[in-house]
């Protein structure tokens, strides 16, 4: 009702304003210099042009969507008030060159966005609707189709704009409607897959894998489009602000992306090797329902050590999530007599480290840790590892022999000391990337929080490249090329050291977004912040209390990371280290970091309650049990009332 | 052939139509998604909550059963363990990787095993005993535990307003 109003208002004030502009000049070419010299009429007539582009992609909606759904809708407000955003910014990078005309293209941009958004979600609903009818396919096809020869009609208009006119504003079009070009691809793909998959009369088993490794390829793809349009923005232009939001969520889900092919990877070999198949006698026993998909077992299916019985593609998607039998939650990884060796002993570490808070209290002899005894039973499931070997990162003494990567914290220790694991002799050895037992700085690998993750503490340096390629001798490359274990360990350790370095990019994007949140919030709210040089508790506090205001105000998934930082920053302080610079520097680097992002979180919440929570948390940390301490942190965050004796 | 997790998804709506649970109906809001749920509950009876139609909305991840889904009741709700929007904050509802309480054990949590019946029985049984530890809504749980009279007021308005009356 409002939209037709405001459609009629708008129509009106044209026809006024035009039929003004001919009473008062009565030829056409007079009547349209008067108007475009008039600023009321010209801004009558923009709004009118807005009025005119919203009717249309009305009627786009209606022809290649019908009705949108609710989750559609909110999905589309959301992402179109980050673009709107982004785009104020860009305009800001350009604000020389701002006409009307660039305007124009960029709101055909957002425009055009918004259709990219919509084709992506209606691909995604074609998995959760029974009926799928030829008017969905039609319309999806003719929408990908329509979508696909605009951007490229609008990438090849930049292009030749570019090489004509030199580099303008231009450029940036140009990029982004190549990245909706992916974007049309990536659901091209899906879209296909999910048609074969509809069509066929058996489960598809291995869709998962093929969406898996088209998001791995295409994410590649936007990763390296996103790095080379932010150089060449820096290079021409300065540095790109809109960019960042976007290139961040690029750099992570990829990083996602490859995290699941590794554990995907690793679910299938530990699949095809660790467990028996069912016999058929075992199949035909009374009750033979896999308990994943509720669908009865004829074949294909694996019996774990603990008797219970699944298909092998349930359970390998089970399995990239976590080494549990799904009935019993028996930790299939920890079984005694089974193969540990190399990568299988990381695998067993990382099934540690996700059920970290289920594992007993682990008393390590000759230990003189407080916080061993008893306090945070199963926090620290690697201290015992780590104690068990010789102090890893002493100078001197080179990287040892990446054996699953037992090597938890070198990632600090080894950077201080200037012991470059990378410098070491062995064949396929890359320098052990703390990935398989994480180090206190980074979280669960596993669940990367569909949320912003919580600021993650700065302490952690960014990993070490790996050595080049060309250091590597021919035998070397040939087994890294064999199908044998070795090879296939090596490809492995290949692509952890890849998500290693994008662990850092995300990390340094963090950083920068947090800088940039900062930059604009530091005007609007006083931040209650702790000085960097306050006394040792302080900063790992502000650390805690910033993850768990965000946890407040967010939904309760988030919240596994308040308990991970809390546990990160308790670590921190008493950590191994060979030199005291490390701790000492880092920790206040964190506790910058971390101001601006309790200007970011205080900003979010809108309320004095994040302020207060600080408030209680510092003076608790004064008190003498540490552990009380924590938990009753943790309870706070979590928003259990607890009597303030 | 239809996604595993649709395929889980229509079982589990069937089973629950043929051997429905008493004071428990579910299914899908509209038959073209079956990844948005409605599900209405009754209270138990000599709780509280006896005699009040709670309904609440059910939206399962595209990766039902690896994740758990999230349920919303879509009435104004009052209890230790029900966020003010709604949202049910219990065990089964969380994936052992997060722990938002920080102290659930990972038996209870999420696993393929569980399924709409099961998280809908628990929710029947959370109504009936609040987990006053984990504060969903702290003024409810601090409110069970210190003036349970004032609590079960509360409760009955909330009940006669799912009934319509009030
Ligand atoms: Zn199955
Ligand atoms: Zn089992």
């Amino acid at each position: 009702m409002r939209a037709a109003s405001i459609t009629f208002i708008s129509l009106a004030l044209t026809t006024a304003v035009v039929g003004n502009a001919f009473y008062n000049k009565k030829q056409f070419y007079p009547s349209v210099v008067y108007i475009t010299k008039s600023n009321p009429s010209m801004a009558v007539i923009y709004i009118q042009a807005l009025v005119v582009v919203v009717l249309i992609g009305k009627l786009m909606q209606k022809v290649f969507f019908g009705q949108l759904r609710a989750a559609e809708f909110e999905h589309l407000a959301d992402r179109s008030w980050y673009a709107v955003t982004e785009t104020c910014l860009a305009f800001t990078l350009f604000r020389d060159d701002f006409a009307p005309r660039f305007v124009a293209q960029f709101i055909l941009l957002l425009f055009l966005k918004a259709f990219h958004w919509l084709a992506e979600d209606r691909v995604d609903f074609m998995e959760r609707s029974p009926i799928i009818s030829w008017l969905f396919h039609l319309r999806v096809i003719s929408l990908m189709f329509v979508l696909s020869l605009l951007d490229l009609y609008f990438v090849n208009h930049a292009y030749l704009s570019t090489v004509s006119g030199g580099a303008s504003a231009q450029i940036v079009f140009g990029f982004e409607y190549m990245i909706l070009l992916m974007i049309v691809l990536n659901i091209a793909i899906k879209y296909v897959l999910h048609t074969i998959d509809l069509n066929s009369d058996n489960p598809w088993d291995n869709k998962a894998v093929f969406l898996l490794y088209t998001e791995v390829v295409m994410g590649m793809f936007k990763v390296v489009l996103y790095v080379t349009f932010l150089i060449i923005m820096v290079r021409i232009f300065t540095l790109p602000l809109f960019l960042f939001r976007p290139m961040y969520y690029t750099l992570r889900s990829f990083r996602k992306a490859i995290n699941d092919v590794i554990l995907s990877r690793r679910a299938i070999r530990n699949m095809n090797t660790l467990y028996p198949d069912a016999t058929p006698e075992e199949l035909s026993a009374a009750d033979n329902v896999c308990i994943i998909c509720r669908e009865e077992m004829h074949s294909a299916s694996k019996k774990l050590p603990c008797n219970h019985i699944f298909h092998t593609s349930c359970l390998r998607s089970w399995f990239q999530r976590q080494q549990t039998c799904p009935t019993c939650r028996l930790n299939i990884l920890r079984i005694p007599g089974d193969r540990n060796t190399g990568a299988n002993q990381a695998a067993n570490a990382e099934a540690q480290a996700q059920h970290a808070p289920d594992v007993p209290p682990v008393p390590h002899p000759g230990l003189p840790n407080p916080f061993m005894n008893g306090v945070f039973p199963g926090m620290f499931p690697f201290w015992q590892q780590q104690f068990n070997q010789p102090p890893a990162g002493q100078p001197g003494q080179p990287g040892q022999p990446n054996s699953g990567g037992q090597q938890p914290p070198t990632g600090a220790t080894g950077a201080a000391t200037g012991t470059v694991p990378g410098a070491q002799p062995g064949p396929i050895v890359m320098p052990v990337p703390p990935f398989p037992p994480m180090p206190p700085g980074f979280g669960l690998p596993f669940f990367c929080p569909p949320f912003p993750p919580a600021p993650p503490p700065f302490a952690v340096p960014p990993p070490m490249p790996p050595p080049g390629l060309a250091t590597l001798s021919e035998e070397e490359l040939r087994r890294l090329e064999s199908a044998a274990r070795d090879g296939v360990a090596a490809r492995l350790q290949c692509l952890q050291n890849i998500q290693q370095l994008l662990d850092a990019a995300v990390l340094l994007m963090q950083q920068y977004s947090n800088a940039a949140a900062a930059a604009s919030a530091a005007t609007v709210t006083p931040v209650p912040s702790s000085p960097p040089s306050s006394s040792s508790a302080a900063p790992p506090d502000s650390g805690v209390a910033t993850t768990s205001t965000t946890v407040n105000s967010a939904s309760p998934v988030v919240t596994s990371n308040a308990t991970q930082n809390s546990a990160r920053s308790e670590d921190r302080p008493t950590s191994v280290s060979p030199s005291s610079e490390t701790p000492s520097s880092s920790r206040s680097k964190e506790d910058t970091g971390n101001s601006s992002d309790l200007t970011t979180s205080v900003r979010s919440d809108g309320s004095g309650s994040s302020s207060s929570s600080i408030n209680q948390t510092v003076t608790s940390a004064l008190s003498p049990e540490q552990d009380e301490i924590r938990r009753r942190r943790l309870q706070k965050f979590t928003g259990i009332p607890e009597p303030m004796d | 052939m239809a996604g595993s997790a649709l395929r889980r998804l229509m079982a589990e709506y069937k089973q629950l139509t043929l051997n429905p649970p008493e004071g428990i109906i579910a299914g899908p809001i509209n038959e073209e998604n079956f990844f948005e749920w409605e599900a209405l509950i009754t209270g138990p009876e000599g709780t509280c909550f006896e005699g009040g139609v709670f309904p609440a909305k059910l939206v399962f991840p595209s990766d039902y059963p690896l994740s758990p889904p999230k349920m919303q009741f879509t009435c104004e709700m009052f209890h230790p363990n029900i966020y003010a929007d709604g949202r049910v904050c219990i065990s089964i509802l969380h994936a052992p990787g997060d722990d938002p309480m920080g102290y659930e054990s990972s038996a209870e949590r999420w696993s393929p095993v569980q399924s709409v019946e099961k998280i809908l029985l628990s929710v029947v049984s959370m109504l009936a005993e609040p987990n006053d530890e984990s504060g969903a809504n702290v003024d409810a749980a601090k409110m069970w535990r210190e003036d349970r009279a004032e609590f079960n007021r509360i409760a009955e308005k909330i009940v006669r307003k799912t009934l319509g009356l009030s």
